[in-house]
């Protein structure tokens, strides 16, 4: 069997099929980066709609938590499917990589607005509370008091759900998008060893999301201070972020 | 186009459904014990380990986390049986989720163990415990307030995983939704009965989870 693959390596690293996967894993991430700017806006947009706390928003509040509880605990897979079958269902001619995408924004929206939200939360009320008597409004509040003091806690969190997105839209090869995984099954299907196709996707997967968990991990220690520590030990079980290292 | 929703095909078929959560629930469960059992054992070689096992283990955890368990499973399943093992579906998924999990589980059970600080020990042992009190008084108590929130977490994301089964021919939730979709041609009604039945057993875990929490150890964990 190993002399098998060995022998296979000449044919397998040749141009065509690493044009192949870089053109792969420039899908894979454009998906992702698509989605976690979607997701970071949107995200932030939801956060801090629940974050207010007039009378006046109060429908929209409760209607936005019960969406972000409901797509945290929806698995990708079938929110690929909910997403693929309602925009094909009402007739509409959209491509596989822009439902993908949707869904990507979709669970990223969902995901980062809880991370963001829990961020918001960690600034101690006495700051709020300050800001108040110095008669600031509720947008400078947010620009100068809220987000100064929460990106740091935000952060390490967001880049962990960062690589899980990364990985997520391995899922989306089973609807027939040409990214990483999918460009696997097609290398294995022109008869190469699963050992190297496999291999190379999981590399390729690597390059993309370690860089990505590195910088968290640098940025949480980094930025920091012992108290935002604390806070952000108490974010990231509030919002089952996917990654833990590091702390404690 | 106009599209009318159509329940009744679904509905008819929700013990079919059923029984696939509870075989979602059971890999789940499956994979988080065998996860915990690796995490655990990663995690005491991480912290009293010599150089070596840490640099394997962290290499592990390296990893693991930072692939896709999809592709991890689809090495275990085409690229195994050409070193001679054949996995079924099940184990495949199985064994790929377990081994996913406990690289997660590294990491969390690593940072509950080392949340207990050696004053503290040092304390237990001028009060006189015994080895055994002083894990079950202030070891125990510690650990278990520290990971049981990541913990839940992670059962209840590892619930949402084992939906991968589906692609593997798995029985589960998701592969009885898209065996039942393929038949009745009713895919939306089909994947958002589905999907409120993952929101319904989630939700229900969670709150379990907390409530439990919240009586055995102490522990604030939210649900929301």
């Amino acid at each position: 069997m190993l002399d098998q693959i060995v022998a296979q390596i000449p044919t397998f690293f040749t141009h065509f099929t690493l044009t192949f996967l870089l053109e792969a894993m420039g899908r894979t991430l454009a998906m992702t980066v698509l989605g976690c700017g979607v997701g970071i806006a949107l995200g932030t947009l939801i956060a801090v709609i629940r974050y207010t706390k007039t009378r006046l928003l109060a429908p929209l509040r409760v209607v936005l938590t019960v969406l972000v509880e409901v797509f945290r605990r929806i698995p990708f897979l079938v929110n690929l499917f909910i997403v693929m079958f309602a925009l094909q269902g009402f007739g509409s001619e959209v491509s596989l990589f822009t439902i993908a995408t949707i869904s990507i924004c979709i669970v990223a929206t969902a995901f980062l607005s809880e991370v963001i939200r829990a961020g918001l939360e960690s600034v101690p009320r006495q700051q709020i509370e300050a800001a108040e008597v110095m008669n600031l409004g509720f947008a400078r509040t947010l620009f100068f008091v809220l987000l100064p003091q929460s990106w740091k806690v935000i952060l390490p969190p967001a880049f962990a759900f960062m690589v899980m997105f990364i990985k997520d839209t391995s899922l989306a090869s089973q609807m027939g998008v040409v990214e990483l995984t999918f460009t696997g099954k097609v290398l294995m299907n022109r008869g190469f060893s699963p050992f190297l196709v496999y291999g190379a996707v999981l590399a390729a997967y690597f390059i993309l999301s370690y860089p990505l968990s590195r910088l968290g991990a640098y940025l949480e220690n980094r930025l920091a201070s012992p108290r935002s520590r604390k806070t952000l030990k108490r974010v990231r079980s509030a919002t089952g972020s996917p990654r833990h290292h590091t702390l404690g | 186009m106009t599209y009318t929703l159509q329940y009744a095909d679904v509905l008819r078929q929700l013990p079919y459904l059923a029984t696939g959560a509870v075989l979602t629930l059971e890999i789940a469960f499956v994979s988080f014990w065998l996860g915990c059992l690796i995490g655990l054992a990663g995690a005491l070689g991480k912290l009293h380990g010599g150089a070596l096992i840490r640099r394997l283990i962290g290499l592990y955890v390296v990893i693991l986390t930072n692939t896709p368990a999809l592709v991890q499973i689809f090495f275990l399943f085409y690229a195994l049986p050409d070193a001679g093992i054949t996995l079924s579906p099940m184990t495949a998924v199985l064994i790929g989720l377990t081994l996913n999990s406990g690289a997660y589980l590294i990491d969390i059970l690593r940072s509950g163990i080392s949340s207990v600080r050696t004053s503290e020990l040092e304390t237990a042992e001028t009060l006189g415990m015994s080895r055994l009190q002083t894990v079950r008084y202030v070891i125990l108590p510690h650990v278990a307030k520290t990971i049981y929130a990541p913990l839940c977490n992670f059962f209840v994301w590892l619930v949402l995983g084992s939906s991968i089964g589906s692609i593997f021919g798995v029985e589960e939730l998701t592969g009885r939704a898209i065996n039942i979709s393929s038949a009745n041609m009713r895919t939306i009604e089909t994947f958002s009965v589905v999907a409120a039945m993952y929101v319904a057993l989630t939700f229900v875990a969670s709150i379990t989870l907390a409530l439990t929490g919240r009586y055995a150890f102490r522990v604030k964990a939210r649900i929301f």
